[in-house]
């Protein structure tokens, strides 16, 4: 088996799989190292699909907007796999005083920087989505916003990588990174060492527990969450949802099935898991269904199949970490993107591929260092 | 459990067969012949090609077609299907409606 | 919430069984079912069943359900309509009850979900006519509804042969029983039950085609070779409506992994299998599994693996000690093992065998045909010529199985303390011919016959278990192994009783010369 190559992966997210892509398709050549068994079987395949600029922060903005102008509308024909992007807006909704000034709030910082966002009222809501109950008083609207498929395209993304001819290992967990010379180039496994002149480092909350030994913390904590899925219904609307009370979100899927996820509230006071796939909670989807419920009667009878968790790796300030490792020589590092990343994962990976490279991102990532975490005082 | 990790090594070519076009995952509507192809471009483990092709996720959570599908990848790997992992089990293990999961008693 | 010492997830035979044993040790025991009605899959079992009387055996299937639901009563709570949709850490388990989901607490968990039917694909194998064998027996023996007119039974394992012929009662049209297989490969009497009614077996032959655009009009079927590859211009056509798949079972074994059990899949279990101990202990602390989640096997050694999980359930939670644990558990282990004996015990799977335990040739014909034939016959112990009224026992494979010694008046038959020993007959008791042994037998493998009753003349008695039962008198032709007309008969007898539980015994009139070959009866315009 190759163990060396220009640049070596660890994790097969959708940071993974779509950086080794705009890698491979520069000619470099990569070694991707998972974990798991499974490729993508993180938050990858575990989130809601939302590919949103709006509700999002200033400072990740910029990149949000930059990959649904440039990837996502011809991401299918590129990745020859249907992602499912589906650009038909997202509303993110209000029933109180309190949610309409969350939202607004939200609105005039996506405004300033350049978002076409703004508020309707609760007649303008239905309008777009007849489904909504009157409960809902109003709403942030975003009409570029939409969503697509993490599964597909995560899987996509590798079936690409793979046939440019970046190599992928599964079951194969990377134990630490090593310096040779000066330089992070060595990631070693239980089964061998694999030598690359450029790590990059894209696994999740694990990414911490990698670089720190490096010299590179980035602080972070792993926060499992929750979601669920429908049998398939007639379709009825097509935009993604969000909440200002963050209850629940979600979408119709291309095939028919509702996408959802929730929060109790209790999530970083979980039981720990045994260590094996992340669990869900005896409570979770049940909550979950409450809060669909009240904005979406219509909903009632609809079937659940499946509930799952998975883990999100939210940093101390809520954005990732993307780019180089300042002061580690070779390490480069994406993580940190606190339950938002399938959106922006993209142009994340696109960026960083051109860090590699000796490139120039497309948008400003100065907001995204690492060293960026200072005490308050 | 197998080793078929290395995601490029070599399981031979895609040859289509008389019977690609039968349905495997009858939920789901999935051929013998995608799920073949899915092998053949790196998918090789269950989960990856459930997520791929939707086999297996419908209403009856694979019941019926777990055991197909892990034989035809197992086929396709030149493995024995009780070297593939299993579908993970998850709640709920028979549909339910939203309104009937919401309504929680203790 | 509510709490439990035992909450057991199935109230099929391994579910009631475990609730039994756990109740009376003292145990708070809740039982967990998804369907309107307890008792698993053991209420649509109509025939008798294999054993012993420790075993329950020439019992029907709900009998022994209405038994061991009477067992339960009063001491377990046995909630119906109840599916655990889930089970949680700290043996938390959700259930649908009503118009939502309860939230209960154990324990100890016993999971005795069962098995599901596994499919086999084919062309049109997803056209309503195609159907698990199970579903038509529900079907059928739950509902009361004819699962088609015309059928064509896929797997000649024991549920592929019990469910034909249950078909066959219910008035239905087996036009052929078709397995990949070389042999025929569940238990050869009752093979012989169905070709002795003219079902022709096709054996190393699959189903190609489900014809038909939105229902299930016709089968073909193909020819396999020695690797089970379809043999191109051995295409056999067959006008059916229904195509019943009895093609095995797979373990319903996601609750386990989901409560966090190590899972194994185990071909020789049936699959997806939780990693277990001899009595069903499961690698998560007071999770137990039995029965088929735990193993494909039967329903006699699920309800003895329950009984073993429910008593260790109790053992584990101190509400009996390790001694009398054991004491309980002995005399289980012993009855499950003798039914793991014999040629069709799980050890055996894959073996090809040439003779039985005695060392006598099996009969190839009923490997390949499903019945044995007359000249084979004479080579078994229960196969024996005397004057006068006396059994003839076609029993020849080793499976565990002695009813007929026990039933037997006049002690005519002897099995032996080796329960998968061939019966014998002796010569020297003298059989009254009262017929207890040709309806006790769960195989339907015992004959009487009076080989000279009158000049030229022998009577044949058979068990019957069809409707409308012929009247004394009647005439009709006598039918061979293979049930081809070979004479001439006239039903000279009729025997109805409750001691035959429902299976009538018929005693037709045949030339002399028939008595070896006549085993079926046809009555005239039927």
């Amino acid at each position: 088996m190759k163990n060396t190559a220009d640049v070596i992966i660890i994790g097969s997210g959708i940071i993974g799989c779509a950086s080794a892509y705009y890698l491979a398709k520069k000619g470099v050549s990569v070694i991707v190292l998972e974990a798991d068994d499974s490729i993508g079987n993180g938050g990858s395949s575990r989130n809601g699909g939302g590919v949103r600029q709006s509700g999002r922060d200033p400072r990740e903005l910029p990149l949000a907007m930059w990959g649904i102008s440039h990837i996502w509308p011809t991401l299918s024909d590129e990745l020859g796999t249907d992602v499912e992007y589906t650009q038909k807006g997202n509303l993110r909704l209000g029933k109180t005083e309190k949610d309409l000034k969350v939202l607004q709030n939200l609105t005039d910082h996506a405004v300033a920087c350049g978002l076409d966002v703004r508020m309707i009222n609760g007649k303008e809501v239905r309008e777009i989505n007849p489904y909504l109950s009157d409960e809902v008083t109003g709403a942030s609207w975003c009409p570029t916003d939409g969503h697509a498929n993490p599964l597909t395209t995560t899987l996509g993304y590798f079936k690409k990588a793979r046939e440019l001819g970046a190599h992928f290992i599964t079951g194969e967990p990377v134990l630490k990174i090593k310096k040779e010379k000066g330089s992070a180039r060595l990631a070693v496994t239980p089964d061998g060492v694999f030598e690359g002149d450029r790590i990059l480092a894209a696994a999740g909350y694990e990414t911490r527990l990698l670089t720190s030994k490096l010299g590179a913390d980035v602080p972070m904590r792993g926060k499992k969450i929750e979601c669920l899925v429908t049998e398939a219904e007639p379709p009825m609307f097509q935009q993604m949802l969000g909440t200002a009370e963050a209850d629940f979100y979600g979408h119709q899927t291309k095939h028919g099935s509702f996408i959802f996820g929730g929060s109790t509230g209790l999530e970083l006071f979980g039981q720990p898991d045994g260590g094996g796939a992340p669990m869900s909670t005896s409570i979770g989807a049940a909550c979950t269904c409450r809060g669909i419920m009240k904005y979406f009667p219509a909903l009632s009878n609809a079937k659940i199949i499946r509930t799952w968790a998975g883990w999100t790796d939210p940093s101390a300030d809520g954005i990732p970490v993307i780019g180089q490792a300042d002061g580690v020589h070779g390490l480069y590092i994406a993580c940190g993107f606190t339950g938002h990343g399938f959106g922006i994962g993209p142009a994340a990976a696109y960026s960083i591929a051109e860090m590699m490279t000796g490139g120039k991102a497309p948008v400003d990532m100065s907001p995204f260092r690492c060293t960026r975490f200072k005490a308050k005082i | 459990m197998i080793r078929a990790n290395d995601r490029s090594a070599d399981i031979g070519p895609f040859i289509a067969a008389d019977d690609d076009d039968v349905i495997i995952c009858r939920c789901e509507e999935v051929t013998k012949g995608e799920i073949r192809k899915a092998v053949h471009s790196g998918m090789y483990t269950l989960a990856e090609v459930r997520r791929y092709l939707r086999c297996g996720m419908g209403l009856c959570q694979g019941q019926t077609c777990g055991r197909l599908v892990k034989g035809i990848i197992a086929h396709e790997l030149g493995a024995k299907p009780s070297q593939l992992e299993p579908a993970t089990g998850r709640a709920p293990m028979r549909p339910t409606e939203m309104r009937i999961l919401g309504s929680e008693k203790r | 919430m509510k709490r439990y010492d035992l909450i057991i997830v199935g109230a099929g035979p391994a579910g009631l069984s475990a609730a039994a044993e756990a109740s009376k040790r003292g145990m708070s025991v809740a039982v967990f079912d998804e369907n309107a009605k307890p008792g698993g899959q053991l209420f649509k079992q109509i025939h008798k069943f294999f054993g012993s009387k420790k075993h329950k055996a020439k019992m029907r299937g709900y009998r022994i359900g209405e038994q061991l639901l009477s067992e339960v009563k009063g001491i377990a709570d046995v909630e119906l309509n109840s599916p655990v949709i889930g089970i949680y850490p700290g043996r938390e388990v959700v259930v649908r009850q009503g118009d939502g989901i309860v939230h209960y607490c154990a324990d100890s968990i016993i999971v005795a979900t069962g098995a599901s039917e596994n499919a086999v694909p084919f062309e049109g194998w997803t056209l309503p006519g195609v159907m698990g064998a199970g579903a038509a027996q529900t079907m059928m023996n739950l509902h009361g509804v004819k699962p088609g007119e015309n059928i064509l039974m896929l797997g000649s394992g024991n549920v592929g042969l019990v469910v034909a012929f249950q078909l066959l009662q219910a008035g239905c049209n087996v036009k052929a029983l078709v397995d990949a297989a070389p042999r025929i490969g569940g238990y050869g009497v009752h093979a012989a039950k169905i070709a002795r009614c003219g079902v022709p077996f096709y054996l190393s032959h699959t189903v190609a085609k489900a014809e038909g655009t939105s229902c299930v009009t016709g089968a073909v079927i193909k020819r396999v070779d020695e690797h089970f590859r379809p043999i191109a211009g051995t295409e056999k056509h067959f006008d059916v409506d229904t195509i019943c798949l009895a093609v095995g079972l797979s373990p319903m074994s996601q609750l386990l992994m989901m409560a966090g059990c190590d899972m194994e899949d185990n071909p020789k279990r049936g699959g997806q299998v939780p990693v277990c101990g001899e009595y069903g202990e499961t690698s998560a602390p007071g999770i137990f599994a039995a029965g088929d989640v735990s193993g494909i096997e039967e329903a006699s050694s699920a309800m003895i693996e329950g009984r073993m999980a429910g008593i260790c359930a109790a053992a584990y939670l101190g509400f009996c000690t390790e001694s009398e644990k054991w004491t309980a558990l002995c005399p289980l282990k012993d009855d499950l093992n003798d039914l793991r004996q014999g040629m069709f015990a799980p050890k055996s799977h894959g073996k090809s065998l040439e003779t039985t335990d005695e060392g006598i040739l099996l009969s190839g014909t009923l490997l390949k045909k499903g019945h044995i034939t007359s000249e084979e016959a004479e080579r078994f112990p229960g196969v024996v010529h005397e004057a006068g009224v006396h059994p003839v026992i076609e029993c020849t494979q080793n499976i565990p199985c002695n009813p007929c010694q026990d039933v037997c008046p006049k002690h005519c038959i002897r099995v032996g303390s080796n329960i998968t020993a061939l019966p014998e007959v002796d010569k020297s008791a003298n059989c009254i011919g009262c017929g207890m042994c040709v309806a006790s037998c769960p195989g339907q493998a015992i004959f009487l016959l009076n080989e000279n009753c009158a000049p030229g003349f022998a009577t044949v008695t058979l068990p019957y278990e069809f409707l409308p039962l012929p009247q004394k008198g009647r005439k009709g032709k006598a039918l061979d192994r293979a049930g081809k007309p070979v004479c001439s008969a006239e039903v000279v007898g009729v025997k109805a009783s409750p001691a035959f539980d429902h299976t009538a015994i018929l005693t037709i009139k045949v030339p002399s010369e028939m008595a070896m070959d006549a085993r079926f009866f046809k009555e005239e315009g039927a």
